[in-house]
């Protein structure tokens, strides 16, 4: 195994659940996957489908009590984080793991400079002196591209704009070189150019520092921008997991099928977008069978009756539907089904 | 800042007019004649109208308080009907001692209200919580007079560890101050609570955290900062209650402050040395009203200059 291809993070059986009056919400409910050194994994999803609360569990923050890891393994270089005791845990956060949160506008602190806010983590993590460490922020602030620098350090957040707050935030989770950086919608408040912007920086340094990164998002552009292999999740499960490629020119889920069927294609006369019809069941009680089963077009009673497992294919993707089992009798997705 | 400050100043000015204006028509509204009070009882109709005369009583009204305001603008509050001795001097002897009084009272207020509603806000609906709030619902709900005479009787006469009355040293400040402040510490914990609550579910606690700091960096550096912004109103409009309290506090504890004069004056019908009285609390409002604002511009850059 090369260097470049040793798992750095591994997410085994994950399952994070809410405990509440209304009962028992199951955010994320068994969900693997591995990323790799220098590897950008997409995480999709609707609204609600777990994909956040994924992130957070990583880094441990979810907001307990009502929520709580209820199982699995979240291995970080061998480290199982989901046992590891919380100042062990806090030396991980913002150094070796760090994160991009979706809101810019309110993730940073309204009444600290953003050069304070950059230069903290410094002096947390590599023990920097004050100086030093307000140097490397703005040293920090250059290298996202915030015009002069040493200036902006030490404005509040409420002196940049949107975009510029999204770059400091990206300034502050890189600022300790974390070897895993976790974007959870790093694009979605910014308006679409300087989304492009964001993106690439991220992606340069990403090749500069050989991080692993996943994107979250509920983005498909971003996606096929960005990632090297895609996960899909659908109701606190992932119901395919493969490389991007496959995910756009061959989706093998019918839920995937139908996220790739409702994009708007550009060289086509279209009257209405295509939608999934459904809604998605609630967290506190899923079916028994497929989570999907009673929005999908291809549904066999075998779907209601059980779970099907995450199996992996010939190509090397992995789904999560009984279409690609034995037990199938239905229809299958033809080639063409992909508009 | 120090443009903001003189702005702000500028402002008050005519505030401090509308102030003087309501107070010296308000004492105008008051029943009995001063000059009657001050001729005593039987006087012939002519003393009373040389005393009214010689007071400026019969004048318009208008031109009374165009008197009396240049002439608090010279320094001169007017001369106590009581003892014919200036007004100013008779309070620049009270106030300090007032002055005293409020600020230990505040500084409990502050530190016991902002001390209780951060313990209260680390651990909500905890134990320690319910504790601490079910103090400050009594804090908010027991009338200082009653509570000034329950500590008076429990720490003075029962236990005999400090003083009934009086205001000579530091161990007579206790009692007053703690009276007085009480219900402000009440109001300012369940403030600082509520808003403490508000702040760590907000979106910038879960950035601090995900950057590994500790748990106390986070509450006094990233949360409280921000929590303490709606607590310094509340504190500000503390301090109006605060000085009015002080005639209750005052009174019970035999303290020969501000309110006690501005009462005895009452009761003598003393109305020059009412006016000051009240003018004095109302600018001293006016100035904490100024301070006040000062800070929450320290505390919230967002809050534009002018």
């Amino acid at each position: 195994m090369t260097e470049k291809n040793k798992p750095i993070l591994e997410v085994k059986g994950l399952k994070t659940h809410f405990y509440t009056k209304r009962g028992v919400s199951k955010a994320v409910d068994g969900i693997d996957f591995t990323l790799k050194k220098g590897e950008t994994l997409g995480i999709v999803g609707e609204s609600g489908c777990g994909k956040s609360m994924t992130s957070l569990s990583i880094l441990r923050l979810i907001p307990s009590p009502p929520g709580k890891i209820a199982g699995g393994q979240i291995l970080f270089k061998g480290k199982d984080l989901v046992s590891l005791p919380e100042d062990e845990m806090r030396k991980i956060r913002g150094n070796e793991i760090s994160m991009i949160f979706q809101e810019p506008m309110t993730s940073l602190n309204p009444v600290i400079p953003v050069g304070e806010q950059i230069a903290e983590a410094l002096r947390l993590h590599q023990n920097m002196g004050k100086k030093e460490a307000w140097t490397k922020s703005i040293e920090m602030l250059k290298l996202v591209g915030i015009p002069s620098p040493d200036k902006r350090a030490k404005q509040e957040p409420f002196q940049l704009s949107g975009g510029m707050r999204q770059r400091v935030m990206i300034a502050m989770a890189l600022a300790c070189t974390p070897e895993v950086l976790i974007a959870d919608e790093p694009t979605t408040a910014l308006d679409v150019t300087i989304q492009a912007q964001i993106l690439s920086l991220i992606k340069d340094l990403q090749t500069k520092l050989g991080m692993g990164v996943i994107m979250i998002t509920h983005d498909l552009g971003v996606v096929a921008e960005t990632c090297d292999s895609v996960a899909v999740m659908y109701a606190g499960n992932i119901v395919e997991h493969a490389a991007t490629e496959y995910i756009f020119t061959n989706p093998k889920h019918p839920y995937t099928l139908g996220l790739i069927n409702s994009l708007p294609k550009i060289h086509e006369d279209q009257e209405e977008l295509q939608t999934i019809e459904g809604s998605v069941p609630s967290p506190y009680n899923m079916p028994i069978g497929c989570r999907f089963a009673s929005r999908c077009p291809f549904e066999q009673p075998i779907c209601h009756a059980k779970q099907p497992e995450l199996v992996e294919q010939a190509d090397g993707s992995k789904v999560r539907c009984w279409m690609y089992t034995d037990k199938w009798t239905g229809q299958v997705i033809e080639k063409e089904a992909v508009q | 800042m120090l443009m903001f400050i003189f702005r702000r100043l500028l402002q008050t000015i005519p505030v401090v007019i509308g102030v003087t204006f309501v107070v010296f028509f308000i004492m105008q509204l008051v029943p009995g004649d001063p000059a009657v009070l001050l001729a005593g009882e039987g006087a012939s109709k002519e003393t009373i109208n040389g005393i009214r005369e010689q007071l400026g009583l019969n004048r318009p009204l208008l031109v009374q308080y165009f008197d009396y305001l240049t002439n608090i603008f010279h320094g001169d509050f007017g001369t106590s009907l009581k003892n014919s001795q200036p007004v100013l001097d008779e309070i620049m002897v009270r106030l300090p001692i007032t002055m005293e009084l409020a600020f230990f009272s505040i500084l409990i207020t502050i530190i016991l209200g902002m001390a209780a509603g951060i313990i209260s806000a680390i651990k909500p609906y905890s134990l320690t919580d319910t504790g601490v709030m079910l103090v400050a619902l009594l804090g908010i709900s027991l009338p200082s007079f009653w509570f000034g005479l329950m500590m008076m009787y429990f720490f003075s006469v029962k236990l005999q560890i400090l003083p009934v009355a009086g205001w000579d040293s530091i161990l007579h400040v206790i009692l007053p101050s703690l009276t007085l402040g009480a219900g402000g510490a009440a109001i300012v914990a369940r403030m600082t609570r509520s808003s403490m609550l508000e702040v760590v579910r907000q979106d910038y606690i879960r950035t601090a955290r995900a950057k590994g700091l500790r748990e106390r960096v986070i509450i006094y550096k990233h949360a409280l900062r921000n929590a303490l912004i709606p607590v310094i109103t509340v504190v500000g409009l503390q301090f109006g209650s605060l000085l009015g309290g002080t005639v209750l506090v005052e009174s019970i504890f035999a303290i020969n402050g501000l309110g006690r004069m501005i009462v005895d004056a009452i009761r003598m019908r003393d109305l020059p040395m009412v006016q000051g009285g009240v003018l004095m609390a109302s600018l001293i409002f006016v100035i904490v009203n100024l301070l006040v604002d000062v800070f929450y511009r320290f505390f919230n850059k967002r809050i534009e200059l002018n």
